[in-house]
């Protein structure tokens, strides 16, 4: 067992031999980058690889615990690390490296900030098609460690689809690569899948290489309004015709309200884009099959779209609530699913934002209390139809009475042993990721 | 190598008798596979019939310490289901059962002996397809498309295997079973089931696999440009992609193999072009006339000599089968041919194109290309004849200086083949020893004893034994 307490100060005057000035110590920061209530002794933040090397060969040999740093709209997200010594920001990390428009990808640092790559891209009419909560802050290595997946993922993929190649720094300083800049590639096993959604305990992500999709001609959405069950039969014609929305979202009243639109027990919203053509006819279709439905449609374009998806977006993330939930099951399991919470529910302090495409799930509650008695009733609702629920956030003393990934996956021995052969001392996120890996 | 009675004893009482073979002229049916030019003869081959038996298997030849090596229907092109080290060879045919379809989920969960277009056989009853289609898709298995994470040419828009497999349950060396990925998205944990895809029997044996099916589209374009010469089909792909269109398909093929395909099938491609592209694109009817528009606008900056759009669904599946029989006709062109696999980004498609002519003109070797265009995904295909002596080396090096062509263009020696025993040196032109040693750890998590298929993936330090064996006749698996 190694001696788990470390000399601080001898650590900040190495790494400050280093680095100058940029490692912090100063109280306040350090508060502000508390994680799940534990404060850190040192924050530092490398302006290259080489730094960023350094300073994890020096953290790995001296036995600090090492979190890595976005945006940290996310450090909530996972158990409370066992341990928390040293933060690594990336901020440094903010350039584009090379956006290949003609060639439909483009390579990032994992510093930037997702709404300033979008803004970049636009300029050549392409995009990033994942849409993490809060652009402003997030960061591309932080959606990428975390596997943020947005409402469009049914028709673009997620994140382990979008990203062809990577850089990144092992604990123990040393830098490796994996995938490259072309969409199809085999050499050798595909390291990326192994990384993204890690939530930096297997090595810091510097650099990302992601396929763009060029921006649509249009988009627009159609909401319809009514019941659950009236919900349930639109999304099951809907899914049974040739239409491809890029996303198919339901949510209760006060979501509903929230986005702009009339409050009801439940609202569908179904966003097209792509050729006009294609939009209208979405928009035609969906509104006479909801019609079939006897539910009520309007369709949003321009502002009133933007602001509904930034609304679904956020949900549960932005002015964080103090418990939220997410539950993945196969896509048309969603509405029975959420059928069954809102009766658990009984009208209760719930608040829900469903991705019917992709079987994503999103429970927000107002108080802590639901947590002993709701985790335990999701997971075996989420088991039941083969998924899972996993607690996205809490007050860390609340965390820190359950796994906030719910049961140990079947091939936890396996992840385990991958945590030692590229961390085996435990120097990164430690305790962060499931079973406390 | 010697096996011992023991493990022979053991493993018939594991599946049967009748399913191991241990007669030469029993297993040499499994010393090879696609990549025509090595082979090694199996000691044992073991064919199960259920997931248990697998296990049983893998757990007999970890603990005889004997390697291991899975088979599908040995259409891999890189030998990885070669047994170079001898050892007991799994043989999953027998598992061909397609255990579940839920259309409502659009998934199905098949054994891994299942042929992938039984597969979309069995889905099109629901209106769905099974989207990686290979070209070798009417023989090869689900379990060796995961091995090798195939792809194929409706690839370039709905994604390779890797995007399609949801879920998979592995047998390992130590003798145990997991289940890797879900049903639903995200499942906890490291993503292993995305590990697993592409590599190449050399983590764990695949005993069922939970894949996504889609809906099939409402109606399809297709369209067929014949060009003066590679350079202008080159072109047209890279505007076509840099106008961010993305076809569900786009494909080329040169004159070498044009030609071949007219005398075998007659698709009514223009026998003399320098190069046809077939382009497809589906989707809802409403906009497929503007998308095609806007790509027959592009292709005409090329002066093409031809512009033809299928106008039947007859002449549709026409113009797909020339693309699909390809490499079937190509038998006619030469005796023998070495069918190579690299990527460039599809900016760097025509000065790579220029670059294999000329490789072939330096060697004096024909070489033909059909391949995934709009991926960069290059397919040159190099015709010899194998009686000229000292043929063997000029092949291999004439590949090797076009792979090379490619790493410097900024892609990678295989889209979509693997590395098997082909490719397995070549992975020091593109990764750094801390890269590899990477790779090699999650080896170590998976087969911490080394035997699953030893000798795949990572480099050894020495070059593969590449040589002719005159038995097999090119094309013959087509
Ligand atoms: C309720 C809610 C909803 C959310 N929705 C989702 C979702 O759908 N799916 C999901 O998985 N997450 C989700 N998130 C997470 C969040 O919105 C995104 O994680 C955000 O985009 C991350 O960016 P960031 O730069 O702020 O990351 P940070 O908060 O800075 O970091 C996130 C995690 O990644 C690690 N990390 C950061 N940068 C790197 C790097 N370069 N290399 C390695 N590790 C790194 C950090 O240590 C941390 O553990 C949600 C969060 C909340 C609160
Ligand atoms: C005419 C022709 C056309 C082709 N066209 C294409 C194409 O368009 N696209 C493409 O990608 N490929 C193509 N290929 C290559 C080949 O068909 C694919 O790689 C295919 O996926 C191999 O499947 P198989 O069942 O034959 O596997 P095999 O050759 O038997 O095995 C392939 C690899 O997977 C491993 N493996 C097999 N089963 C399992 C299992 N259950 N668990 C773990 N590992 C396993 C093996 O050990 C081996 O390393 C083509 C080949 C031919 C001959």
């Amino acid at each position: 067992m190694r001696d788990l307490t470390i000399d601080a100060d001898r650590l900040a005057r190495e790494l400050g031999g280093m680095l100058g000035a940029a490692v912090q110590r100063d109280p306040a920061s350090l508060r502000a980058h508390a994680v799940d209530g534990l404060v850190p002794q040192i924050r530092c933040a490398p302006k290259d690889t080489d730094e960023l090397c350094a300073i994890l060969r020096v953290c790995d040999a001296s036995g600090a615990a090492v979190i890595p740093w976005g945006g940290g709209t996310a450090m909530h997200w996972g158990n409370p690390p066992s341990r928390a010594d040293v933060v690594i920001s990336l901020e440094q990390f903010n350039r584009l490296v090379e956006h290949d428009d003609a060639n439909l990808t483009a390579t990032v640092q994992a510093g930037m900030r997702v709404a300033a790559l979008q803004e970049l891209l636009g300029g050549r009419h392409q995009c990033l098609a994942i849409d993490p909560p809060d652009p402003q802050h997030s960061t591309i290595g932080g959606t990428a460690a975390a596997n943020i997946n947005g409402p469009r993922r049914m028709a673009y993929g997620g994140v382990r689809d979008l990203v062809i190649g990577m850089k990144m720094v092992l604990a123990s300083g040393e830098p490796i690569k994996a995938g490259g800049k072309v969409v199809k590639n085999v050499a050798g096993y595909d390291m990326c899948k192994l990384f993204v959604g890690s939530l930096g305990t297997l090595g810091i992500i510097t650099e990302v290489t992601f396929k763009m999709t060029p921006l649509p001609e249009t988009a627009g959405t159609v909401v319809a309004r009514g019941s659950l069950a009236q919900t349930a039969s639109l999304i099951e014609a809907l899914f049974g015709s040739v239409l491809t929305p890029a996303a198919v979202t339901v949510v209760d009243g006060r979501v509903a309200a929230a986005a702009g639109l009339q409050p009801a027990e439940a609202s569908v919203a179904v966003w097209a884009e792509g050729f006009t053509e294609t939009v209208a006819r979405h928009v035609r279709d969906v509104q006479a099959m909801a019609g079939q439905s006897g539910m009520t449609t309007e369709v949003v374009h321009d502002i009133g779209h933007r602001r509904l998806w930034e609304t679904v977006r956020d949900f549960g993330a932005v002015g964080a609530p103090p418990v939220v939930f997410r539950l993945t099951v196969p896509p048309a399991d969603v509405m029975p699913v959420l059928a069954v919470v809102c009766r658990l529910s009984d009208g209760g302090a719930l608040r829900y934002v469903a991705h019917a495409g992709t079987g994503t799930v999103w429970l927000a509650f107002d108080t802590p209390a639901p947590v002993t008695a709701w985790f335990p009733r999701l997971a075996a609702l989420a088991q039941e139809y083969h998924g899972h629920a996993v607690l996205a956030a809490a007050p860390p003393e609340v965390k820190r009475t359950v796994d906030v990934w719910g049961p140990s996956p079947q091939a936890l021995g396996l992840m385990q042993e991958l945590k030692r052969q590229f961390d085996p001392h435990g120097t990164l996120n430690p305790g962060r990721f499931v079973a406390g890996i | 190598m010697a096996l011992s009675r023991a493990l022979l004893a053991r493993l018939k009482e594991i599946v049967g008798p009748v399913y191991v073979l241990t007669r030469p002229e029993d297993v040499v049916v499994y010393e090879q596979d696609a990549f025509l030019v090595a082979h090694a003869l199996p000691d044992i081959v073991v064919l199960p019939g259920s997931a248990a038996e697998v296990a049983g298997v893998v757990r007999a030849a970890h603990e005889a310490n004997v390697p291991l090596v899975v088979r599908g229907a040995g259409t891999g092109l890189n030998g990885g289901s070669i047994p170079i080290a001898g050892g007991v060879m799994l043989v999953l045919t027998r598992m061909n059962r397609i255990l579940e379809i839920d259309p409502r989920n659009r998934l199905a969960v098949v054994e891994p002996g299942v042929v992938n277009a039984d597969l979309t056989a069995a889905a099109a009853r629901h209106g769905l397809f099974y989207a990686p289609d290979p070209g070798s898709q009417s023989v090869s298995t689900i379990g060796g498309n995961v091995g090798n994470n195939a792809g194929g040419p409706h690839c370039l828009s709905y994604g390779v295997t890797g995007n399609h497999v949801l879920a998979m349950e592995i047998a390992l060396a130590s003798g145990g079973m997991t289940w890797v990925g879900g049903r639903s998205v995200d499942p906890p944990g490291y993503d292993l089931c995305g590990v697993m895809v592409g590599s190449e029997g050399t983590l764990a044996v695949v005993t069922a696999v939970v894949v996504r099916l889609l809906r099939k589209a409402e109606a399809a374009r297709t369209l067929l440009a014949a060009f003066e010469t590679i350079d202008d089909a080159s072109q047209t792909v890279s505007e076509i992609i840099a106008a961010g269109i993305v076809p569900t398909a786009m494909e080329m093929m040169d004159g070498v193999v044009m030609a071949a395909v007219e005398a075998a099938i007659h698709a009514g491609y223009p026998a003399d072009a320098g190069a046809v592209l077939l382009i497809e694109v589906e989707g809802l009817p409403d906009s497929l006339p503007r998308q095609m528009e806007r790509i027959e606008t592009i292709c005409r900056a090329h002066t093409p000599r031809m512009l033809r759009t299928a106008a039947s669904e007859q002449e549709r599946l026409l113009l797909w089968k020339g693309r699909k029989e390809g490499a079937g006709a190509l038998g006619r062109l030469a005796p023998s041919y070495y069918l190579h696999d690299g990527v460039v980004p599809r900016t760097r498609l025509p000065e790579v194109m220029r670059k294999v002519v000329e490789i072939g003109k330096a060697h004096h070797l024909r070489i033909g290309n059909l391949f995934h265009a709009g991926d960069g995904n290059l397919h040159p295909i190099i015709l010899f004849n194998p009686r000229e002596p000292g043929i063997m080396d000029k092949v291999v090096r004439a590949g090797e200086e076009i792979l090379h062509a490619c790493v410097e263009a900024g892609g990678t020696i295989t889209g979509e083949h693997g590395v098997g025993i082909e490719k397995r040196e070549y992975m020091r032109w593109m990764f750094s020893d801390a890269d590899l040693l990477a790779m090699q750890r999650v080896k170590r998590a998976f087969d911490p004893s080394g035997v699953m298929n030893p000798g795949k993936l990572l480099p050894l330090g020495t070059r593969p034994d590449v040589t002719i064996k005159p038995v097999m006749t090119a094309g013959m698996w087509t």
